[in-house]
């Protein structure tokens, strides 16, 4: 027989770690066409990181994400970038990046004030433009004023910044301190369906709200909450790895490393929780790593809340839940399941 | 050597292998469509999709001697010079992909299953890729392009309630 159950997993996630250097740095450049060059060391692996980094140079200097060229990870001729790991990459490499816009978005305005008859403060960058604030109409052209700024003033427009969490070391009595400069939190819920029968869980829906700060990309967001979900479940139900006594890994290829496939994926709710926080650029704090943490409690929970069983050691194969189911009914004969 | 010669996104092809080699390996290696992936070379993940006298099969369990005289389709023959093919892009649109690298042998079971089944459930979808793995995406986004992508080639805009 099969048995509905629903579970929560809540969790938090530290985003820019202090303990050790954490650099990004970046470049900015902005060319007399009105695109901008950016040089980043960070790599991309799918997740859209550089869509997003692009994002962030664009809104900074009031361009169009296509106006910018994003040149990265070549060692020859990028800035350091500590790595596309632990979750960092839009905040603390996107930090940098909007430092170094900044640098070149100032130099910017420097020139296009006595063009424009005001003071630097007075302006803003936005519709590709260098407007007065207030005064749409008073603007010049971003390219033009590029061009004006390495033919005319000698001062092309051009940043580099780059940006490091601040540090607060630990103590080392206590172990207190700040290990991370932010963090962002989740809750998921299961729906799952167990069948007492063979201990076979399917995972029915998932709906996940997840904080990541201010979601520059919702679409690439979104695709990271659904992949991060999809190796929760394989951490919740399928996925380990098997060694023998010698320490050689058993079943070392796909036949029977099991992971989920389109069949074993729940349909799947993200939930944006949109969330501004003030050292992130733009807001935006990170959202890779966290995606995959609250899913496998949130099975489990929904497991014992349909039969009844736990299962401490993941994953929780089907032999692991007949075998708890088993062991339940024994223990309590006239009860079949929890329903 | 065995000489096999095979109509590939609407060529002919010939290539001179030795008799053991698969017919990924001569796409691959021979041909240079580098699209279909190498993923596992034992037909468990799926990245080496091709279309063989239209069906999806497995490229790294076929020898190239088996697909003597049959008609290929990899993803390089989906897109022509009007554009990408609609499951193309519905799968750009949708940022269906992450890394990307199981995506040739994806988008090939697709466009098989719409094939036969120009308006397939959810249900269908899932069943058409289940031997796609994919590590990155979940399936989500990749199933909702499927459905954009069958709704375009049945005339239908793209982006009506499923
Ligand atoms: S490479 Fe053919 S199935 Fe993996
Ligand atoms: S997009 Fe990376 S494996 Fe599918």
């Amino acid at each position: 027989m099969k048995h509905r159950g629903k579970g929560i997993g809540c969790m938090w996630y530290p985003i820019g770690f202090t303990v050790a250097a954490n650099p990004s740095a970046a470049t900015v450049k902005v060319n007399e066409d009105g695109t901008a060059t950016l040089l980043t060391g960070t790599v991309e692996t799918g997740q859209g990181s550089l869509t997003v980094l692009g994002q962030i140079a664009a809104e900074e200097l009031g361009i169009s994400t296509e106006d910018v060229h994003v040149v990265s990870a070549d060692t020859d001729a990028t800035p350091m970038d500590t790595g596309a790991i632990a979750s960092r990459t839009t905040y603390v490499t996107g930090n940098a990046i909007q430092l170094a816009a900044e640098r070149a978005k100032n130099i910017l305005f420097e020139v296009a004030a006595p063009m424009l008859g005001v003071r630097p403060d007075q302006l803003e960058a936005r519709d590709r433009k260098i407007q007065v604030k207030g005064y749409p109409q008073s603007a010049l052209p971003v390219g033009e004023v590029a061009n004006h700024a390495q033919n005319g003033a000698g001062t092309p427009a051009i940043g580099s910044a780059s940006y490091n969490p601040p540090t607060v070391a630990m103590d080392p009595e206590t172990g207190q301190g700040k290990p991370f400069s932010t963090y962002v939190y989740a809750t998921q819920i299961a729906e799952v369906e167990v069948d007492d029968e063979t201990g076979e869980v399917q995972v029915i829906r998932i709906a996940a709200a997840h904080d990541c700060g201010t979601a520059i990309n919702p679409m690439l967001v979104e695709g990271q909450v659904q992949g991060g979900i999809s190796m929760g479940v394989g951490m919740a139900l399928e996925e380990e790895m098997l060694f023998d006594d010698q320490g050689r890994q058993i079943n070392p290829n796909l036949t029977n490393y099991i992971m989920p496939t389109s069949l074993d994926m729940p349909h799947i709710d993200v939930d944006i929780v949109e969330n501004f926080d003030p050292t992130g650029p733009f807001g935006a704090k990170g959202v890779g790593e966290p995606t995959a943490v609250a899913t496998s409690a949130a099975i489990l929970n929904a497991v014992y809340d349909a039969v009844g069983v736990r299962v401490p050691n993941l994953p929780a194969t089907s032999e692991k839940v007949l075998a708890a189911i088993k062991a339940k009914r024994n223990a309590d004969p006239k009860r079949v399941s929890a329903s | 050597m065995t000489d096999v010669s095979m109509t590939v996104n609407g060529e002919e092809r010939t290539a001179s292998v030795p008799p053991e080699t698969t017919l990924l390996t001569v796409l691959r290696e021979n041909f240079f469509l580098t699209g279909s992936k190498l993923g596992c070379d034992v037909g468990d993940c799926g990245a080496c999709t091709v279309l063989v006298d239209g069906i999806p099969v497995n490229a790294c369990l076929m020898l190239a001697g088996q697909a003597e005289g049959r008609d290929i389709v990899t993803i390089e023959g989906l897109a022509n010079q009007d554009g990408m093919h609609p499951l193309q892009q519905a799968f750009e649109n949708l940022a269906s992909l992450q890394c990307g690298f199981c995506g040739p042998g994806v988008i090939i079971s697709a466009k098989a299953l719409l094939e036969e089944n120009p308006d397939p459930s959810v249900d269908d979808i899932r069943d058409a890729l289940s031997g796609n793995l994919c590590r990155c995406t979940g399936y989500t986004k990749m199933i909702e392009a499927v459905q954009d992508a069958a709704r375009i080639m049945r005339g239908e805009s793209a982006d009506e309630a499923a």
